[in-house]
């Protein structure tokens, strides 16, 4: 952290103007999920959430974290709540009774969590400005660290999925007969 | 580009062919016909237990002393010694597994169900379970080996999963045996984002995961208190769970008690000596200079695992649950002399002596298992005690054997038992733990109890006239029940090459 050299902040740069807008586009479409009537859009509205998020890590140089947050949140998460409302009632269209009786409750604790995380931040950080040279995040040295520092934990974990995906087929399929 | 890792392959090979082993099995039940699978699983099985066990002792006689690759494992006398035991142990557990009886025929039936008869009629088994052990093993040998936290969370999960799953792979008493294995499941989960959350903090107070790191930043970083007690005491949480120390011993007479007996068995020992490894590990190497801190807590632990663990022995009235206590009871002796920390003259006796100790209870441990499962019921395994009534007279040399692994445990002369507890709270004494080793002499008194308390029901009770049957023991059952006899006896009289084994495994203390 580099006290001495911070910029003015009346002169952004171009990251910094985009990491902005991102930013914005990432909370209003979060207001849009919780508040939007429709099932199908807030799902929708979550993809945009997870993307605009994904933009923020781009801009931030975290180039690995931002591809893995689109296939796992917009690729995988999204599409397995599409898939969830289309497999139980599939509601197209507005749903009046969308809202539970516990939204106050719901956006203290969300409004609360938001207010701990940014004193957290703001009080760790103030105004420390760390410039975006290094390429930490970049997908590179996340190779590199996970094929030669961390290599045999990589392998160990393969093992655990392998033993994980047995155990389910074990425990659920009983249609695998195999060869008699 | 990046340049390669470079892997010890030679210093890893048991793991290896651990691995190995269970990936040949995946490939088995994957192509052989359904009625040979038994016949490929059990001798690939017990021949890559038996290789991993030459190869480590060919490393031990090597003398290796290394940090293997990339630091993510350290080899050592300890590791050596800790691999060689749980190798045994698995070894004596597959055998016990090699019995019809015990495996549910077919797992994804509904208890109880058409299915399910369909399955028993049909005469099928998951063999998937000699894979499945072999995933744990090879867990149990990576676990007490991590030199790195993010190692020791890997290793922790690839030993605990298999192990949830076989839990619930039980023959008769389904519904019991999958209750057990959702709740150590659901709890070990739990215990496993404590350690996470522990990991996690002891990271940010060390910037590395790294067990010599850590130890290093205990004299550099300052001003981070909160998070390196924080951090250490969350990784304890996470760590005794495993062990099953007291107030974390919840899951463990449950889960004994559901599992097929060959499982507890295998839990009951490998695990323990594998996670007890790990702990040592953990707070020795990295958290050893901060003993002043963590060692009034644990004192307190030890006092209560013992404690807890005898007096809820007392009031069981089911075979499997008391010996569940009873292991609760021996995590305590252990810790007598996990705290008792000093000087290195002084870690190197305790080391020895926790090295013995988890040797002969482990042994002891399985052969215990295995006569359990050979007194049997309509139902299967006659579990209450009162079906125990008067075994001595219908099967004296068995009901003599159990009586044995109990006096073992209690800790008589002339059993593996008592030269462990001696050891042990030599040890502690010498450490300067001396009230513990009084609650520990206290609480094996009372232990006594309890086990005194089966061999006279089984000798000087009259038999039931609708009581269990003594299965007749297959080939591997009857070779674990002598093999366990023997060891826990020659242990016992002769003690001296194993003492002496476990003194220079724990000769140089650890490698970082």
């Amino acid at each position: 952290m580099n006290l001495d050299a911070v910029p003015s902040y009346l002169t952004p740069t171009g990251q910094e103007i985009v990491f902005l807008l991102l930013g914005a586009v990432a909370v209003g479409s979060a207001l849009l999920v919780v508040t939007t009537r429709q099932l199908v859009h807030a799902a929708l509205w979550l993809v945009v959430t997870f993307g605009a998020l994904a933009g923020c890590y781009l801009v931030l140089t975290a180039e690995f974290v931002a591809w893995v947050q689109v296939l796992i949140y917009v690729g995988a998460v999204v599409v397995l709540l599409l898939f969830g409302i289309m497999l139980t009632r599939a509601p197209i269209g507005r749903s009046p009774d969308l809202d539970s009786g516990n939204r106050v409750l719901a956006a203290v604790v969300a409004l609360a969590t938001a207010v701990l995380l940014v004193t957290v931040v703001i009080d760790g950080f103030r105004t420390a400005y760390a410039p975006l040279t290094e390429v930490d995040g970049a997908a590179k040295t996340i190779g590199s660290s996970i094929f030669r520092t961390w290599v045999l934990p990589f392998e160990a974990l393969s093992v655990l999925l392998l033993a994980a995906l047995i155990g389910a087929i074990v425990l659920s399929r009983t249609d695998i007969r195999g060869r008699d | 580009m990046i340049s390669a890792p470079t892997i010890e392959y030679l210093e890893i090979a048991p793991l290896l062919l651990v691995f190995g082993a269970a990936i040949i099995g995946v490939l088995v039940e994957a192509f052989a016909p359904r009625h040979l699978r038994s016949a490929f699983h059990i001798p690939l099985t017990l021949l890559a237990i038996a290789g991993a066990f030459v190869l480590t002792v060919l490393l031990a006689v090597d003398k290796t002393r290394t940090v293997a690759v990339m630091g993510a494992l350290a080899i050592d006398g300890t590791t050596l010694f800790l691999w060689g035991t749980i190798l045994v142990l698995a070894f004596i557990s597959v055998l016990l597994m090699n019995d019809e009886g015990q495996f549910v025929a077919q797992a994804a039936a509904v208890p109880g169900s058409a299915e399910e008869q369909e399955a028993v009629l049909e005469g099928q088994a998951q063999t998937e379970v000699y894979p499945l052990a072999l995933f744990a093993i090879g867990g149990m040998l990576i676990f007490p080996a991590s030199n790195d936290l993010l190692m020791l969370f890997v290793a922790l999960e690839v030993m605990s999963l298999p192990l949830y799953l076989l839990c619930g792979l039980a023959r008769r008493r389904r519904l019991l045996s999958q209750e057990a294995a959702v709740k150590y499941f659901l709890l070990g989960a739990f215990s496993s984002g404590f350690l996470l959350y522990g990991i996690a903090m002891l990271y940010g107070y060390a910037g590395s995961l790294d067990l010599a790191k850590i130890s290093a930043a205990l004299g550099t970083v300052s001003g981070m208190d909160p998070l390196l007690v924080l951090g250490t005491a969350l990784l304890g949480v996470g760590m005794l769970f495993k062990i099953g120390a007291a107030p974390f011993q919840a899951w463990k007479p449950d889960v004994y008690q559901g599992a097929p007996t060959p499982v507890t068995a295998l839990m009951a020992s490998g695990t323990l000596v594998a996670a007890f490894g790990a702990l040592l590990r953990v707070f020795w190497v990295a958290l050893g200079n901060l003993d002043w801190d963590w060692s009034p807590i644990l004192w307190g632990v030890a006092i209560l695992t013992m404690v807890i663990g005898v007096i809820l022995a007392i009031t069981q009235t089911d075979i499997k649950r008391m010996l569940a206590y009873s292991s609760i009871a021996h995590a305590g002796f252990l810790l007598t002399a996990f705290v008792a920390t000093g000087g290195p003259e002084q870690n190197r006796v305790a080391l020895s002596s926790i090295l013995f100790y988890l040797a002969a209870y482990g042994v002891t441990t399985v052969g215990a298992f295995a006569v359990v499962t050979m007194v049997r019921d309509t139902g299967g395994e006659a579990g209450h005690l009162s079906r125990w009534a008067g075994l001595g007279k219908r099967s004296p040399i068995l009901a003599g054997v159990f009586a044995f692994f109990l006096l073992a445990f209690a800790g008589i002369p002339l059993t593996s038992g008592f030269l462990g507890k001696y050891a042990v709270f030599q040890a502690a004494v010498a450490g300067g733990a001396t009230p513990l080793v009084i609650v520990g002499v206290v609480t094996s008194a009372i232990a006594a109890f309890f086990y005194a308390r089966v061999i006279v029901l089984m000798f000087f009770s009259e038999p039931a006239a609708d009581g269990p049957v003594i299965a007749a023991p297959t080939v591997g059952t009857a070779l674990v029940v002598a093999l366990a006899a023997t060891v826990t006896v020659v242990l016992g009289v002769l003690p001296q090459p194993m003492l002496d084994l476990a003194g220079a495994a724990a000769r140089s203390l650890f490698v970082y």
